[in-house]
């Protein structure tokens, strides 16, 4: 069956910006995970265990929807409590989940539970 | 797909009488619990409820205002009530502080402004961030939510309906009413559906109301009023008879007369008559001066009727299902158990007859209503005691009686009054008028004075209070007052320094360290 959403793989805090101001208007779910190293696996435990569950999700997306998968930057750059995605989308940890412009987020083992997760995607 | 539904419908009696027979031989429900109302009383009873491992539903339906507001989960006080109104009454206080900081050495530009359009969609993405975490914590908690809206069909039947008019049944072992109140318009008054608003929409404005009459002289209208008048609005208050009724009076009119030194006007004994809107877009407002007689008009951006609430239980169906109402107030009269005249329904929070209209008792009542059902528990809600504050740009809090009810009880010899006009701090260097900044203290006279009523006006009332409830509560008396020791230097200390009485007639008013 044809995707009804569009994925998007973005790295950082200004990869993402971009990704999102060219899609305005668009209902965008943001999927937040630290960096994975060559080997493909991320220095965050919890994004380790949460992707897959998040990913098995996605086939509840409402039709029209993008779905931006975005790497923040290794440990020591999410340490920091000035870096631009805690300053500036208020993230408070990874991995978390929200819909961009709402109130709606997962984080942490909230995105741990697919009802949680399959609930964002198909409730208003 | 509409000759499907007929037939559907026509189907329905012989259904569901079937089904009725078969549930009173099975006892086999959808739900153990089934709430209707996803405010402060339901979502609490039924997260209680889901703990102890029981199948939960909770039916969550607003209906939108004449105006067309509407909003998520929450119920009246995370959406239009408490949460909204004391963050703008915040956004008022601040206006003042700001004023105050200049004596305090700030340089700040002036005139300092206020706009709406920062502080609303604030307060509307905060609230917004609650309709979520009560979704998430509901769906935590096993708790299936329904955004439909229920009515009784019989005493474990529900029928739903959705806004697209999709309708549902289901059936409960026990139905909890948690519906609440909505405004009430004065639908004699012409004009007053058409151009008037209410408490559920001002939270909810795209602009700022501008120059705006608020008819009514409930805490609702007051504090709707105060922070209006606080964020540099021109604000008006047309009362028809007195502040606050139901609180103490003379409480009521300090508060009062706070407000109209700081800038609200006050249209005393005076009910409108008609509203009418101009070409210009403005609101014009006749009203009628009760005492004289007079009739006077004036021009409004905004008219808000505070003229009191009514009961969600028209649509409910109550009385072909046998649940007794109120026929005055309309709310559903409940024993000391929550419980309702139908066995297994039962109705907590603004709903309930002779209830406090206030969140934390619905909810408290909403806990133990669960662990009674399903718990092992017996325990009642006591609603003796329970503290409440006005956030007027006065605050009042106050526990227990008040003094004319004090008097009624027990008589004008029976009680000690307590008081003092005291000055706090902060208002010194501010060169702030204390002149309504009050504490009373209404106690039993005999003996070690136990305290029946407690009253203060005053920053932060709500703070300062919320200790003295548990006091009371625990059954203190002045003896013990009088042995407590203050803190130094606040405004609470002044409860704990009260020693002019009433009787006495001397001069109430503390003096200075």
């Amino acid at each position: 069956m044809a995707r009804q959403y569009e994925e998007v793989t973005v790295r950082g805090y200004d990869e993402f910006m971009k990704a999102v101001s060219q899609r305005k208007g668009k209902d965008v779910f943001a999927y937040f995970s630290g960096s994975k190293n060559e080997q493909g696996i991320s220095w965050c435990p919890d994004c380790v265990k949460a992707e897959p569950i998040v990913r098995g999700e996605l086939g509840y997306l409402p039709p029209g929807s993008v779905f931006i998968y975005c790497q923040v930057g290794e440990r020591s750059y999410w340490k920091d409590p000035n870096n631009e995605f805690k300053k500036t989308l208020k993230l408070s940890g990874v991995p978390t989940l929200l819909r961009y412009g709402t109130p709606q987020k997962l984080v942490e083992e909230e995105c741990f539970k697919k009802d949680l997760v399959r609930m964002m995607f198909t409730e208003d | 797909m509409a000759a499907l539904c007929k037939w559907r419908h026509r189907l329905k009696p012989a259904v569901f009488f079937q089904n009725a027979a078969r549930r009173q031989l099975s006892d086999k429900h959808d739900y153990d619990l089934l709430v209707i109302g996803g405010g402060s009383g339901g979502l609490a009873c039924s997260k209680e409820a889901a703990q102890f491992g029981k199948k939960v539903a909770v039916l969550d339906y607003v209906e939108s205002s004449p105006k067309g507001t509407k909003w998520g989960l929450g119920g009246t006080c995370v959406n239009v009530g408490c949460i909204p109104k004391k963050l703008m009454h915040q956004a008022a206080l601040l206006g003042g502080a700001v004023k105050d900081a200049q004596k305090y050495g700030w340089r700040i530009p002036s005139p300092i402004t206020h706009d709406w359009l920062t502080m609303a969609p604030a307060v509307q993405d905060y609230i917004r961030s609650l309709n979520w975490g009560h979704r998430v914590q509901l769906q935590d908690k096993k708790v299936k939510y329904l955004n439909l809206k229920g009515s009784l069909m019989d005493g474990h039947t529900v029928r739903a309906v959705s806004k697209t008019g999709k309708e549902s049944v289901f059936t409960a072992g026990n139905i909890v009413i948690a519906t609440g109140g909505r405004p009430k318009y004065p639908t004699h008054i012409p004009g007053s559906l058409e151009y008037g608003i209410s408490s559920d929409d001002i939270f909810w404005l795209k602009e700022s109301p501008g120059k705006t009459l608020v008819v009514g002289a409930s805490y609702v209208a007051l504090e709707c009023a105060g922070f209006l008048t606080g964020i540099g609005l021109d604000t008006s208050v047309m009362v028809r008879s007195i502040p606050l009724r139901g609180f103490d009076q003379q409480i009521a009119c300090l508060v009062t007369d706070y407000m109209g030194s700081y800038g609200t006007k006050f249209h005393w004994k005076c009910s409108p008559s008609k509203v009418e809107k101009l070409e210009t877009g403005r609101l014009l407002v006749s009203w009628t001066d009760l005492d004289s007689g007079k009739e006077d008009q004036d021009t409004f951006d905004t008219v808000l009727w505070a003229v009191g609430r009514t009961p969600e239980t028209r649509a409910l169906n109550l009385e072909k299902v046998g649940v007794k109402m109120n026929r005055e107030t309309g709310k559903i009269i409940v024993s000391a158990d929550e419980a309702t005249s139908v066995p297994h329904i039962y109705a907590i929070g603004d709903i309930a007859e002779g209830r406090p209209e206030l969140t934390p008792t619905a909810i408290q009542a909403g806990k133990l209503l669960a662990r009674r059902l399903f718990g092992k528990s017996s325990e009642l809600m006591d609603y003796d005691c329970v503290p409440t504050t006005v956030f007027t740009p006065l605050e009042y809090g106050s526990v227990g009686l008040s003094e004319e009810e004090a008097v009624r009880r027990h008589g004008e010899d029976g009680i000690e009054v307590f008081h003092a006009f005291y000055k706090p701090l902060e208002f010194t260097v501010a060169e702030r008028d204390a002149s309504q900044c009050y504490i009373k203290m209404v106690c039993l006279r005999e003996g070690a004075q136990r305290i029946l009523g407690f009253h203060f006006t005053g920053p932060n009332a709500g703070e300062v209070t919320q200790g003295f409830a548990l006091a009371i509560k625990c059954g203190a008396t002045y003896t013990q007052l009088m042995a407590a020791v203050g803190i130094h230097p606040t405004s609470a200390e002044e409860i704990i320094k009260l020693n002019i009485t009433k009787r006495s007639g001397l001069d109430p008013t503390v003096t200075g360290c």
